[in-house]
This record gives C-alpha cells, structure tokens and sequence, in this order.
C-alpha cells in the first residue's frame, strides 16, 4: 500500500517543485525588470558591462569564428565532390554561419565565458554579504547588478555574433580560395545565391535572446549561491549547465516559431 | 578610464554596425546612392520570380527586380531597377526564366524578334503589349515542369525497353536462330529433290516430244495411205473405215499438239522454280555466314549479349534519371 502513495507524493512533489521553480523565475524576471525603472544607474552600469561581456568576449568569438568558418569550407567541399558545384560552399557557410553556427557556438562559448563569470562574481557578493550590504545601504541589488548585465548580455551577444558571422565566412572564403578549387568570384556566386537579410536577423535575434537567458541565469545562480567558496562554485558550474541548456532550447524553439513554414529564397 | 570604455564600447558597437551592414550590402549586390532608372513590365504570371533577382540584357546582369506588385484584369506587374548605362533593345520584351537547376530566377530583357518560337510564348507577350511603355513580358516553364515532361518521356523509353527486352530474349534469338538454320537446310533439301525431278522431266519430256514427232509422221503417212487408198477404193464398208480412220488422226494430232504445249510450259516453269531456288539459297548462305544485319544478329551472340547489356544500362539509366533528373538534365534556357 505504501508504494503508490510514496509514487503519487513523489508525482505532487515534483510538480509543486517545478511550478515553483517556474514561478520563482518570472518573480526574478519580473523584478529585473521592475528594476530598469532606474536607468541612470542601469545606463551607467550597462556600458561597464557591456565591455566586460560583449568587447572582452570578442578574441574567444572571433577564435571560435575563424576555425568554424575553416572547416565548414572543408566540410561542404568535400561533401560536394562531384555532384554538387563547388561553389555551393559559398551558400552552405552563409546559411550555416549566419543561421546556426556563429549564435550557436558563440552563445555556448559566451554561457562558459559570462554566465560562469557572473554567477560566480554574484555569488561571491552574497556569500560575502556585500549584496545585503548594498541592501542596507538602500540600493536594489537587481538594479544595480543585474539589470546592467541583462542589457549588456542582450545588447552584446548580437554584436559579438555579427562580427562572428563577418569572420566566419571571411575564413571560410580564405579557406576556400587558398585550400580548394575556388575562385573568389565563384565562393561570392555561391554565397548570394541563397542570402536574404532574413538570415542575419535571425541569427542576430536568436542570440539577443542566449543573452538574455544567459544572463538572467548567471544572476539568478549567483544571487542563490550559499555556503562559501563551494557554493560559489557551484552556482558558477550550474549557471554555465542552465545557460547551455536554455541556449539549445531556445535555439529549437526559434527554429520552430520562426524558420518552420516559412519559404526559402 | 570609464571615458575609455565608453569609447571601447562604442567602437565596437558601431564597428559591428556598419561592417554587417556593408556586408549584407555587399553580398546583396544593393547600389548605395547610384542612380538608376525604373523600368516596369507586366505579366500574366511571374513564376517563383523574386524582388532581388537579376535583370539580365544581353548576358549580363544589368539590374535587379525592385518590386513585384498585383495589378488589375489579373496582371502582375514587375518593377526593375536598371543601370543607366544599359542600352534596352528597341522593341524589349522580359522574359521571365530559371537562371540554374536550383530554383533561383532571372529577368531576361530580350528584342522581340529573338523571342523563343513557341506560339503560347508569341501570343502572351502580344496579349501583354501595351502603348504606355510598360514592357511585355511572359514567364518560362520551370524546371519543375520541364522535368515533369523529362519524366514522361522516360516513362515511355522504359516502356519500350520493357516490352522490346520482353520480346527479344535469349530464348527467342535461340529460337530465330535455329528456325533460320532449319529453313536453310530444307531449301537445299528441296532444291536437291527439284534438281533430280527436272532432269527426269527433261528426259521424259524430250521422249515425249521425239514420239510426238514420230506420231505425226505416222499420222501423215497414214492420212497419205488412206487418200491413195480412198481414190483406189469405191465400196461403202472401205470409205467408212477410211473416214474414221482420218478422224482418229486428226485427234491425234491435236493431242501431240497438246501434250507438246505442256511440255513447254513444264520447261518454263521449273526454270523459274530453279532461279527462285537459286536466289532463296544464296540469301541463306549469306545469313549462315554471318553476313548482312540478320547474319550478325543470328550468328553474333555477343550481338545479343550486347544487345541484353544495352536494354540493361537503358533500364538502370531510366530509373536513376527518374530518381536524379537534375542529374542528367541541364536546362539553360538563355
């Protein structure tokens, strides 16, 4: 007899938990958002973390962009061999790039970069008190800290994945003109043979968005983090875990409300 | 310091900005602040044509397609954006058409005299000329369509191969084969049974023709006799006998004339049963010894064998150019 209560407890349990969980989350947003009514500090924090996030990211992203690009080239000629024009390694890279890879890699490189630095810097705050520090003092920790690195995360990830976009399809066409039978005019054929500003803003949305979650997560992690050096590192490890997560997911989730049904060029 | 950051900040915002901007630009082929000249043209349909393909005069890309509007009596009308130093032709017409296999389209401004020799083509752009200087034009068939016609005529090849590799198997030129040999063999037994009965026919009918001869004179002799013996003779029962007599010579004379007609027609006849004889075994001969079409193709067997391998590639080749038309087919209208 005991078996199906401890099953049906376990069941209520964890519903409870997880429309708990949703509910905290909104709470959290909803505060973060309640605390942009203070946009001096916000703007003036903002730009401060706008270059630790976004511009500091920039040689991870460009890295990660140069070897995508590179090997995306390789990849689609090598695939192409024979039935398919070369040239068509211009098309695949612009879609690959500017759709998936450059929001994507970068995104996930940004949530181990970012969101780590965040939850660990928050958490660090906590556990040392400095946030009730700042609340004694009368200011709202949300606002002061994580509304900045919000807007700064979803201002920046665009920028930082737009230059990545611009990166990965210059090595790719460098990889292509240098490592394969492809001529410049050939890779740039195949590179507007299928392009739409669709595609651009695709990308650049999806990753306004990995901002966002990553950084809503990193904050949320951090200002959770208990018991000391551990629970900082802790907070750090699950926010990068949720941020890649919440990428992936949104990454889907983008792909079907947006890119499903919709005609091609 | 914060002033510096600011600035670090702001570069790169901006520098993003403006290098996608310039990109997509770029890769988009937009003409930033160079002037250029509308050009309009209507159509019945314009196909899977889209704001941004290419105008193309003369084999080169001289503008872009600006704008593709519904316009009233059921036309389109299509907005192209032109270099100015494109010359159009004096009577233009815009054809609408697939520019690659893989589905992006062009606009093709061509002179009206070099338009396509298809009356459907002729007659919508005629429907669609105007005077208010809109261009005619007419959307080509996609490769969706030409493919679909592509498939058709493959189906029925296959057909045919089917039924032709149905119909000519190996059994079957065993079969020819052996029937030709079969005939060969009984025209030479034939020729051989003929040959021997013409001489017999010779010899009889030579006999036949001396005896006649002989008859005749026998004939004559006895016709001869009986005059004399007539004139020597007066009594009733002699004159009688003498008479018929006369008649049975007469008779017999005409049935040596008879048989003699015979005989020639005999003559003529089995020299024409022996030429055609002659000819059928010559004939034979040649397709025994593997000459002429029927010689090879019934004493060749890799003929057949290869004949079997073709209809095998044709029927692999239909299939996979059913699976893979884009494979095979490479259509450029211009």
């Amino acid at each position: 007899m005991r078996a199906p209560f401890a099953a049906i407890e376990w069941t209520g349990s964890a519903t409870v938990g997880a429309i708990r969980s949703v509910g905290s989350a909104a709470r959290f947003i909803r505060d973060v958002a309640l605390g942009l009514r203070e946009m001096r500090v916000v703007a003036r924090e903002s730009l401060v973390q706008a270059r630790r996030l976004g511009v500091d990211s920039l040689p991870i992203a460009v890295f990660i962009a140069i070897f995508t690009g590179i090997v995306l080239a390789l990849l689609a000629s090598y695939s192409f061999t024979g039935a398919v024009p070369l040239y068509f390694v211009g098309t695949l890279v612009e879609k690959t790039i500017t759709l998936e890879l450059a929001p994507v890699l970068t995104g996930l490189a940004l949530a181990g970069r970012v969101g780590a630095n965040i939850a660990a810097e928050l958490g660090t705050m906590r556990v040392t008190e400095q946030i009730d520090a700042l609340e004694t003092l009368g200011y709202d920790p949300l606002s002061f800290l994580v509304a900045p690195r919000v807007i700064a995360g979803l201002a920046m990830f665009p920028v930082v994945v737009a230059i990545a976009m611009i990166v990965g399809c210059s090595a790719a066409w460098l990889a292509s003109i240098s490592l394969l039978q492809l001529s410049s005019q050939e890779f740039a054929k195949g590179l507007r043979l299928f392009f739409e500003v669709f595609d651009v803003r695709y990308g650049l949305v999806k990753s306004s968005s990995f901002g966002l979650a990553v950084t809503l997560i990193g904050s949320s992690r951090g200002l959770d983090a208990r018991g000391g050096a551990t629970g900082v590192g802790r907070a750090a490890t699950s926010a990068v875990v949720y941020s890649a997560v919440a990428i992936l997911t949104l990454d889907a989730f983008w792909a079907v409300t947006w890119l499903l049904g919709r005609e091609g060029p | 310091m914060k002033r510096g950051n600011d600035l670090l900040v702001g570069v790169v915002v901006i520098g993003a900005i403006v290098s996608t901007t310039l990109s997509v630009a770029w890769v988009k082929q937009s003409d930033i602040g160079r002037r250029q000249r509308d050009v309009t043209a209507h159509f019945r349909d314009v196909g899977n044509a889209r704001v941004g393909n290419a105008v193309v005069v003369r084999g080169v890309v001289g503008g872009r397609i600006q704008a593709i509007e519904l316009a009233p009596d059921g036309w389109v009308n299509v907005r192209m954006k032109l270099d100015p130093s494109v010359r159009l032709p004096s009577d233009p017409v815009v054809l609408l058409n697939e520019s690659s296999l893989f589905g992006d389209w062009q606009a093709t401004v061509v002179e009206r005299t070099a338009l396509p020799a298809d009356a459907k083509v002729r007659a919508e752009v005629s429907e669609a000329s105007t005077e208010n200087g809109v261009l005619p034009g007419t959307s080509l068939p996609g490769i969706g369509e030409l493919t679909a016609v592509a498939g058709q005529i493959a189906g029925d090849v296959a057909t045919v191969a089917t039924r032709f590799g149905t119909a000519f198997d190996d059994a079957a030129a065993r079969e020819l084969h052996e029937s030709i040999r079969n005939v060969s063999v009984l025209s030479a037994t034939l020729r051989n049974v003929v040959g021997g009965h013409a001489s017999d026919l010779d010899t009889l009918s030579r006999q036949l023709q001396r005896a006649i001869v002989t008859l005749d004179r026998a004939a004559t002799r006895v016709e001869m006799t009986a005059t004399r013996i007539d004139s020597a003779t007066t009594s009733d029962n002699t004159r009688r006998a003498i008479d018929n007599f006369i008649v049975a010579s007469a008779e017999l004379r005409h049935t040596a004339t008879q048989i003699r007609g015979l005989s020639a027609r005999l003559e003529v006849t089995e020299a024409k049963v022996d030429d055609f004889l002659s000819t059928g075994e010559s004939v034979l001969k040649k397709v025994d010894r593997g000459q002429g079409t029927l010689g090879l193709l019934v004493n060749d067997p890799s003929l057949y064998r290869r004949t079997d391998s073709v209809l095998t590639e044709l029927r692999a080749l239909v299939t996979d150019l059913r699976a893979n038309p884009k494979k095979y087919i490479s259509v450029r209208l211009f």
